[in-house]
């Protein structure tokens, strides 16, 4: 009985089973006592032991069945969670073989449940091919159990029909002997057997029906291919072949633990780049790769150091003139190709940067560069470094060789005084600060981005920048600057526009009476107003999402109409459980739908009837707001809480608006 | 000499999570275990798409091979049966012995390909074979105020 769910290990869950495994063992105990030995000696010898070779088949299922981990799912991590984002839709559909497959969000779990995966209410977890969850073992059968359920049913049918058989012929051989305590003993035997025989064997029967059919008791009780094409199904024979013969499959929970260490240590190899780089020609004749692009490996180039254009695969001209100049007064350095195709200003300023930055993470990537031929030599005349290094097309680390770098450092001269970037390594304390991954020059802050991960990393860079320390901050020089300034304003302005927005949406739901429940949800809407998958632009918060229950309801707690907006936050809840915890797994799971979530009046049809009264029953509670309920606390004490900060606070200002 | 210890500290890169990315399972054949060939766009300027298609077909392979049906899970069957299911006591199920090989490949790779290029896979049964993950890793530049560069993949049991 590996349930870990609160209900599975209740006393009360306990008792079919113990009532099961007692009357099984006790009568068949009886009935090897008592009755055997006459059937040993009238009929045959070889009864007795058949029947007990059958028992421990029995009982060998049994205890499979109920000790086994049926196929649960461990719960998703934080991290893949987050991938789905917060307006991530309620069910995703999948294609197998030919047929609509609807896949659901599991807001217990955490991820979307693969197909023929069901939540078992009963022990709180998601099981592989569920089945059904059966009382008389407490445990889930699912994808690794099933077998040894279908096999306990199947022996137990011939079980009891053998006890009952034998036992009978025994009853009617001995109708002298009816006060006898062989007889009793026997008589209350077939009693048992005979009783319990029609329901096991109705239910053997009904499962006999399944496999052949290819189905689950779940699917054949939701009624989910009753009309349509059941794609997991594959043939009658093949189907029993498969549940007989099929390898068992692996338990994921609780794994033997290994330890198997990867070092994953910078710097990082970059694949060579497609030979369709759109290059541009610069004002001095340069050959530079298009900007969007060079952006985008910006403090990973392994430069060859040929100057200005470069991206690792080409072999291009060598350094010109400009670059052997400034290399010769910076330290030793690979120009970084991001910044070269700058006017010229901007460019030494570029150069500047990369020479800051690339003194520390782009000499070490040049020594990774073992993996692709060498590097030409004696390009760079100013890097003793490359010149130790290119010998070696070793792996990448085997490079990174401690006596180059006090010649790197001793190189690198006094840090330049009248210009830091504010990627720069070495802050005016000497502390070492590191560039963020995807940063880029504000020089860059104009160009128009293409990819959400470069607006992200774009809107990275404006919230990084508040936080700079002064002294970085102050070295910008005047370009740099107004750039910066003119940015955080747009950005104020973008965060100013959005908070009155919403105010005023806010605004409008508290005036209308009924107007949060006759808000179509997210979901029954068309999928297509979901918006492009990844996009993070700054559209305004979609109903029922994370970003929308923050501003309608917990965040403006400052309202006195605090009130409904919990009852919108509840009414939210994707409830999909029965049992009386549904409303503390709701409120728990409210927060975390981050749009997975939905009013009840739209709740799906395949949502339990027990659902929605309870979810509609806890609104009148709510509005009324004088009933400070178990359901409040366990608002607070959510145990699946998976969300940051923000939302505990959220939490502790809800209860104390309730309050 | 301090300083040159002092830059030397500065000098150790560390490596740090940037994101993960997430391959999902293919259902098209039902089932069975198989993951997507789809090549991720976040790992367009990381790894060589047949780099990584490889890394998916061969572990698809494998689970196609764990999870045949043919005269090895016959005579486990058998066998279980007849011993009671004892035998699961003392012997590794073919499954299981799959797996294991599976996770030596994607240490294996993880050791020759994926950490070089700042990427780590995680064996999709610590997920419950539901995504096959892909760790990103990004340089962070200092050791002071990074996080450790060495990461494990073990699993951890739960």
């Amino acid at each position: 009985m590996p349930a870990s769910g609160a209900d599975a290990l209740k006393p009360s869950a306990f008792l079919p089973v113990c009532t099961a495994t007692c009357l099984l063992v006790g009568a068949t105990s009886l009935f090897f006592v008592f009755t055997c030995p006459w059937l040993a000696a009238t009929i045959c010898p070889a009864v007795p032991p058949c029947c007990a070779i059958l028992f421990l088949f029995v009982l060998a299922n049994f205890t499979m069945a109920t000790f086994m981990d049926a196929g649960v799912l461990p719960v998703a991590s934080e991290d893949e969670d987050k991938d789905d984002g917060f307006r991530a839709p309620l069910y995703k559909n999948v294609d197998i073989k030919g047929v609509q497959v609807r896949m659901k969000w599991c807001a217990s779990c955490h991820f979307y449940r693969p197909p023929r995966c069901s939540h078992c209410s009963v022990c709180d977890h998601c099981v592989e091919d569920f089945d059904h969850h059966c009382p008389w073992v407490n445990n889930c059968i699912g994808r690794r159990n099933y077998r040894y359920f279908f096999l306990f049913l199947l022996s137990l049918t011939f079980h009891m029909v053998a006890v009952f058989t034998f036992g009978l012929i025994y009853v009617l051989h001995h109708m002298n002997d009816l006060w006898k305590l062989h007889f009793t003993v026997t008589v209350v035997v077939i009693s048992i057997s005979g009783l319990f025989l029609l329901p096991v064997l109705g239910l053997t029967g009904f499962h006999l029906y399944l496999v052949s059919r290819g189905r689950t008791t779940n699917e054949q009780v939701t009624g989910k291919f009753q009309g349509g094409v059941n794609p997991f199904t594959q043939g009658c024979c093949n189907n029993m072949e498969y549940l007989v013969c099929s390898p068992i499959s692996p338990k994921y929970m609780a794994r033997p633990c290994k330890k198997s260490i990867v070092h994953v240590q910078p710097p990082f190899l970059r694949p060579e780049l497609d030979q369709q780089m759109p290059m541009k020609v610069g004002d001095n004749g340069l050959h530079t790769l298009a900007l969007e692009n060079k952006l985008l490996k910006a403090s990973e180039q392994q430069a060859n150091i040929k100057g200005p254009d470069l991206c690792s695969g080409f072999r291009e001209s060598p350094v010109r003139g400009i670059h052997q100049g400034s290399v010769s007064v910076q330290p030793p350095l690979q120009p970084n190709t991001v910044y070269s195709s700058l006017p010229l200003n901007s460019r030494s300023l570029a150069l500047k940067h990369s020479c800051r930055y690339g003194s520390k993470s782009q000499l070490p990537a040049m020594q990774s560069d073992g993996w692709r031929s060498s590097p030409p030599r004696g390009i760079v005349t100013s890097s003793t470094l490359l010149a130790n290094q290119s010998s070696n097309d070793g792996p990448p680390f085997n490079n990174f060789i401690n006596p180059t770098e006090p010649q790197l450092m001793s190189q690198r001269g006094a840090p330049s005084v009248n210009f830091h970037s504010h990627f720069m390594m070495l802050g005016s304390d000497g502390s070492v600060q590191c560039p963020p991954p995807h940063s880029y020059s504000p020089v860059f802050m104009g160009v128009t981005r293409q990819s959400p991960h470069l607006r992200d990393s774009l809107r990275d860079l404006v919230s990084q920048d508040t936080t700079l320390p002064k002294s970085a901050a102050a070295r910008y020089d005047n370009f740099s600057k107004t750039i910066m300034a003119s940015i955080n304003e747009r950005r104020e302005l973008e965060e100013r526009e959005r908070m009155l927005h919403l105010q005023a949406r806010s605004q409008a739901h508290y005036c209308a009476d009924v107007g949060i429940y006759d808000i179509p949800s997210k979901r029954s809407l068309a999928p297509d107003n979901a918006g492009p998958p990844g996009s993070r632009g700054p559209t305004p918060p979609a109903y029922g999402s994370r970003e929308f229950l923050m501003s309608t309801g917990i965040l403006t707690y400052g309202m006195r109409t605090s009130p409904l907006s919990n009852s919108s936050t509840l009414s939210l809840t994707h409830g999909s459980k029965t049992s009386s915890s549904q409303l503390q797994n709701c409120s728990s799971s409210s927060l975390q739908n981050k749009g997975r979530s939905s009013s009840p009046a739209y709740c799906p049809s395949e949502r339990q009837t027990q659902a929605v009264p309870s979810s509609t029953s806890t609104l009148p509670r709510l509005t009324s707001t004088n009933s400070s309920a178990p359901p409040y606390t366990s608002y607070a004490t959510a145990k699946r809480s998976s969300l940051p900060f923000p939302s505990e606070g959220k939490e502790s200002v809800t209860l104390g608006a309730l309050k | 000499m301090a300083t040159e210890f002092h830059n030397l500290q500065e000098m150790q890169h560390c490596a740090s999570l940037v994101t993960k990315v997430f391959i999902q399972r293919d259902y098209s054949e039902g089932t069975v275990c198989r993951f997507q060939t789809k090549f991720p766009s976040e790992l367009n300027n990381r790894i060589e798409r047949t780099l990584l298609e490889e890394t998916v077909k061969t572990l698809n392979s494998y689970y196609m091979e764990a999870e045949k049906i043919g005269g090895q899970s016959y005579m486990e069957g058998c066998l279980a049966c007849a011993t009671a299911y004892i035998v699961f006591l003392c012997m590794e199920t073919r499954y299981e012995k799959v797996l294991k090989k599976i996770s030596g490949y994607i240490q294996e790779q993880n050791e020759k390909i994926y950490a070089p290029r700042g990427l780590l896979l995680t064996d999709p049964v610590e997920r419950g074979m539901r995504v096959l993950e892909v760790s990103i890793f990004e340089d962070q530049g200092s050791a002071g105020s990074s996080p450790s560069s060495t990461l494990s993949s073990d699993s951890s049991a739960r």
